[in-house]
């Protein structure tokens, strides 16, 4: 645990400056598609999300990682997810077109990364030794809350990959004290299902087997055994830590 | 012949049909009992030669000395239980009831037709089962969520790649690297990895072709049957490919006692 905090704060005391420029790239980027729907913003956003996750593989986990076991397989699942990005823009897939139906939580996911630091403030930590809204699990929020916003067709394997990596930061919270991670956790449970159930919409509309009412009711029935599982765990973390105090 | 249908247009559908059968997973010795038995109900002796890729089909009419050929190629179908079991039962229904050919093709059309299972449930169902298999290997609860995580994801680009029809090995070994890659994040946490790592491939694993490879030479179809085996064992190498990428990278984080 004190190599993983050691890497975060020599990550932050290092590369600040970037990750502020990279952040304000985002937030203008982001703007601009929830304006304007050209094609160029929307190339723009997947390159910059591209970018993003070819930083955190190369940057975050290659080079800052590298005392950490485990650094070259973080490099290579972040570069596999940067690499289908580039793809997503090159076959124009993710259309980057607002559903408009859960805008609200689109904008909480959003603005989840830069809670992350004020979270680490709040435990009593102190820069550089705090999580920032440009590492791994931040940019998982703002890639689900960004592909909410626009969920009229997104592509599902990116979203799979971030489940996978929610997965992954459910058990960090314990494993590494990362509390933060619960609010990635939290979040993607109802954001998963919501693009589950998007993306299925269309074929579940022509006849199916089984029924499409049984499908949707096993949809429900994983992210509501999910979503118990989270909140037990969850409270369960709580329970514990409390008796330790 | 029983009834009015030309020995081409029986021979028609018993061809289509046998390669249906073939295609979807069923091995050869019911194929060729089920073909026989609808031969029969149109009193027309059925011969068969079953390849891999084709079926040659030759019927000849009871009582006279006409004889019709057919040769037709067998569809790359998905396995499917349910076509088994129901053109199975096709076939019975035919002989035992007397039907007849455009009877026979109205039920055939409905069952090739009929809507297959959904994807998604597929998809669902793939990870719980792949889970399962985990925790028969000993793997603990957290392994499992991995596992399930790692299998869908794997799972749904198989389908993706199926549906923009990428060759098959090619698929097979870009599934289970990403599989099994997904499934190597459990070496970050104390937990029973090898297991997750292991399992999470499993969902690709040809079980159909490789029993139906044994069978069909227990059964005497030495070629089908040896066919279909190193056609399955072409895909569990494709596997072993790419789960070897993903321990190429994770060497450094496998235990050894």
């Amino acid at each position: 645990m004190k190599i993983f905090w050691d890497t975060i704060a020599d990550y932050n005391q290092t590369t600040w400056v970037a990750q502020l420029f990279i952040i304000l790239i985002g937030m203008l980027l982001t703007g601009m598609l929830y304006r304007s729907n050209k094609t160029w913003i929307k190339t723009a956003m997947k390159g910059y999300l591209a970018f993003t996750y070819l930083w955190i593989a190369f940057v975050y986990y290659l080079y800052f990682g590298e005392a950490r076991s485990y650094h070259l397989v973080m490099t290579i699942f972040w570069s596999l997810m940067a690499l289908v990005w580039i793809w997503d823009a090159a076959k124009e897939y993710t259309t980057f077109e607002r559903d408009r139906q859960l805008d609200w939580l689109a904008w909480i996911l959003l603005v989840m990364p830069f809670i992350y630091p004020a979270v680490s403030l709040a435990r009593g930590m102190e820069f550089p030794q705090i999580t920032s809204p440009l590492m791994p699990c931040s940019v998982t929020i703002f890639t689900i809350g960004l592909l909410l916003l626009f969920s009229k067709k997104i592509n599902l394997f990116i979203v799979l990959c971030l489940t996978h990596w929610s997965i992954i930061g459910v058990a960090k919270t314990y494993s590494y004290n990362i509390p933060e991670d619960f609010l990635l956790a939290v979040s993607a449970v109802p954001a998963l299902y919501i693009f589950f159930r998007q993306y299925f919409r269309h074929t579940l509309k022509q006849p199916s087997k089984p029924d499409a009412k049984y499908i949707r009711a096993l949809l429900i029935l994983l992210f509501t055994i999910m979503g118990i599982s989270l909140t037990g765990t969850f409270v369960w973390g709580v329970v514990n830590h409390a008796f330790t105090l | 012949m029983r009834r009015d249908e030309s020995l081409q247009s029986i021979a028609k559908f018993i061809a289509e049909y046998a390669a249906h059968m073939m295609g979807c997973g069923v091995h050869t010795s019911r194929v060729v009992r089920s073909a026989k038995r609808i031969g029969d109900a149109y009193e027309t002796d059925v011969n068969i030669s079953v390849f891999q890729r084709n079926i040659i089909l030759t019927l000849k009419e009871n009582n006279s000395d006409k004889i019709h050929s057919e040769v037709v190629d067998i569809p790359a179908l998905p396995i499917s239980f349910e076509h088994n079991a129901e053109l199975s039962a096709l076939s019975w229904n035919i002989y035992d009831n007397n039907l007849s050919l455009a009877d026979a093709w109205k039920l055939y059309n409905k069952i090739v037709n009929a809507p297959s299972i959904d994807s998604l449930f597929v998809l669902i169902l793939v990870g719980f089962a792949n889970a399962s298999f985990c925790k028969l290997f000993g793997g603990d609860w957290f392994s499992m969520t991995i596992v399930f995580s790692a299998t869908i994801t794997g799972m749904f680009l198989k389908q993706q790649m199926q549906r923009k029809h990428f060759n098959h090995y090619i698929i097979f070994i870009v599934c289970a690297f990403i599989a099994s890659l997904c499934a190597s994040t459990a070496y970050l946490f104390d937990t029973t990895s090898e297991i997750a790592l292991a399992t999470s491939v499993l969902y690709l694993v040809p079980g159909v072709p490789l029993i139906n490879g044994v069978i069909d030479i227990v059964e005497g179809y030495t070629l089908t049957g040896f066919a279909r085996l190193v056609n399955a064992l072409m895909l569990v190498l494709c596997i072993a490919i790419g789960l070897s990428l993903t321990l190429v990278l994770v060497k450094d984080n496998l235990i050894i006692n």
